[in-house]
């Protein structure tokens, strides 16, 4: 009888042991790696033509594949850059780890939170610097723009106010603080941008394309702060999609190559330099390779 | 909650700001539907002296009549629409998606971009009707307030609960929303916004009570100008409320359900 209730007793604890785990595992998934893409494949329907639509209303929509099985572990504080031609898929994979995009197959884990079951959670990890310039409301100032965002980023009253105040001076916007953003350059408006992406101090930060239309003092400018700045400082998982060589060289340990949906290569850039291969061999080495 | 007042407060501040910053916007609106109201005024001397038999049942006089009508259905359309139009400028302006990558959901986003076109929007109405009173003689002093308050309550939830539909279609079709054009257009005709619905032949008279506009204009009419209490308009007011229950936490289902397929899709920040 004893022995039974020691068995029944043992049972039952593995069982809530096993339980509990498993209701972790819904939320807090088993991995060390910080993001983590399991076969992701992404899909965009096209949309059907009036033709289409009269003479086959019932077929299916035709889609465009921009990832295809796309598997990917990036470590806490690693800093990536996404290389690739246009239209090669980089936006696409930038856009799914921040939870904006959805895969159409497979997972993505970002800080232990799968961005399709949680995907509120799984953004509370990212910020987004977006390279599109009207991301801004234009008729307002940057501190109504700032305060505005970091409302939505759940923050208030004098923590938000203090967070803006050393956001702007990280930047080096002071001066132009209640400007409307209609007035800004394009450099101001990304260091706005990249300000608005650090409001909720998160841990991955996701650039896309930061120095597109930036002229080549502004792109050092902001070059420059993010390695001062975010190199430095507290050192942030960053995610930078660039077509600048250099750019990728100077800001990022990492390089991942990207080329018709498919990684072609993900490489330390030091073990590229240690072999004697230029980032800009390695890359048109790896965009030139034939994709399966 | 308290962060959801918080963000209530901002994108009211937000969209405040943004306005006061088109100088004479607010008041060209003001002007459109004090015109209107005087447009109405002349119209309502050919009518009879302005008495028709068809509007005995509110009271008789026209220009009472229209400018109910009037004041309420363009502030029903403007709550119909206001939801589609937040996020397909949240679109063209390409704040949208700046606005999905913060830690704040997409439905939260699309309820609290319109809160401040429905606070200011209200705007519109009170001052057609304290117009309407004061310079054109409307007589409102029979006005049950309650039953007012109430039909206007359950009829602007269920406005929201169609706007939201209507959002939820523009994510879907992008511009062109039939609903809107269904509830809008149609139902300022059919919902008896301008005249009333008995002129209409019997058919279109069946369609109208699918509409609900018509039950919000003839409750608001009779609680306003024959000071009818609750009981007296419950039935219409029954039907907005289960209009409302019904529609409301389904329209934001839906809505959620197409930003999900959106996002899977990658249509989200298309326009």
């Amino acid at each position: 009888m004893g022995a039974f209730n020691r068995t029944t007793l043992h049972g039952v604890i593995e069982w809530h042991i096993s339980l509990r785990a498993c209701m972790l595992s819904h939320t807090l998934e088993p991995s060390p790696n910080f993001i983590l893409a399991r076969d992701v494949k992404m899909q965009f329907p096209v949309v059907k033509r009036y033709r289409e639509l009269l003479l086959h209303p019932t077929r299916p929509r035709r889609v465009v594949t921009a990832l295809k099985s796309i598997s990917l572990q990036i470590e806490k504080g690693e800093r990536i850059a996404l290389l690739g031609p246009n239209g090669a898929g980089k936006t696409t994979l930038l856009k799914l780890i921040g939870g904006l995009l959805l895969p159409s197959e497979g997972e993505i884990v970002v800080n232990g939170y799968n961005t399709l079951r949680h995907n509120d959670a799984a953004r509370k990890s990212v910020g987004f610097v977006l390279n599109e310039e009207r991301s801004f409301f234009w008729r307002l100032t940057a501190i109504q723009n700032l305060e505005f965002f970091a409302a939505l980023d759940n923050l208030s009253g004098k923590a938000m106010n203090d967070r803006i105040r050393e956001l702007i001076q990280f930047v080096g916007l002071e001066s132009h603080l209640e400007k409307a953003v209609s007035t800004y350059s394009s450099g101001m408006k990304q260091r706005l941008a990249l300000a608005r992406g650090l409001i909720a101090e998160p841990e991955v930060l996701i650039l896309d394309e930061p120095t597109r239309a930036l002229d080549p003092i502004a792109c050092e400018e902001l070059n420059d702060l993010i390695v001062e700045r975010l190199h430095k400082g507290a050192r942030k998982t960053l995610l930078i999609a660039t077509h600048r060589l250099e750019e990728a060289t100077r800001l990022c340990d990492k390089v991942l190559i990207i080329n018709q949906g498919q990684i072609m290569a993900f490489d330390r850039i030091a073990d590229l330099t240690a072999k004697g291969i230029s980032l800009s061999e390695f890359y048109r080495l790896n965009v030139n390779r034939k994709t399966l | 909650m308290r962060f959801l007042i918080l963000k209530a407060k901002a994108f009211i501040r937000r969209d405040f700001q943004i306005e006061s910053s088109y100088k004479m916007n607010f008041f060209m609106t003001i002007l459109d539907s004090m015109i209107i109201l005087v447009f109405f005024y002349f119209l309502s001397k050919l009518v009879a002296g302005g008495e028709s038999r068809y509007l005995s049942r509110f009271g008789g006089n026209f220009l009472s009549f229209s400018v109910i009508g009037l004041a309420f259905a363009r502030y029903f359309q403007l709550t119909l629409r206001m939801f589609s139009e937040s996020i397909r400028a949240a679109q063209l302006s390409g704040c949208l998606e700046a606005m999905l990558s913060s830690q704040t959901g997409a439905v939260t986003i699309v309820l609290m971009s319109s809160l401040y076109g429905l606070i200011s929007g209200a705007a519109q109405p009170l001052l057609i009707l304290v117009a309407g009173v004061l310079v054109m003689g409307v007589d409102l002093s029979h006005m049950d307030v309650l039953a007012t308050l109430l039909v206007l309550a359950f009829s602007i939830l269920t406005f929201v609960a169609f706007g939201v539909l209507s959002a939820a279609t523009i994510l879907c079709l992008k511009k062109g929303d039939p609903l809107a054009w269904i509830l809008g257009g149609m139902g300022t005709m059919l919902g008896g916004a301008y005249f009333p619905i008995d002129v209409l032949p019997q058919w279109l008279q069946q369609v109208s009570f699918l509409i609900p506009i018509t039950y919000s204009l003839e409750a608001l009419r009779l609680t306003m100008l024959r000071g009818y209490t609750l009981e007296m308009v419950a039935r219409p007011l029954l039907i907005l409320a289960a209009m409302a229950a019904i529609l409301l936490p389904g329209s934001l289902a839906l809505f959620a359900a197409m930003v999900r397929k959106g996002r899977i899709e990658g249509t989200l920040m298309q326009y």
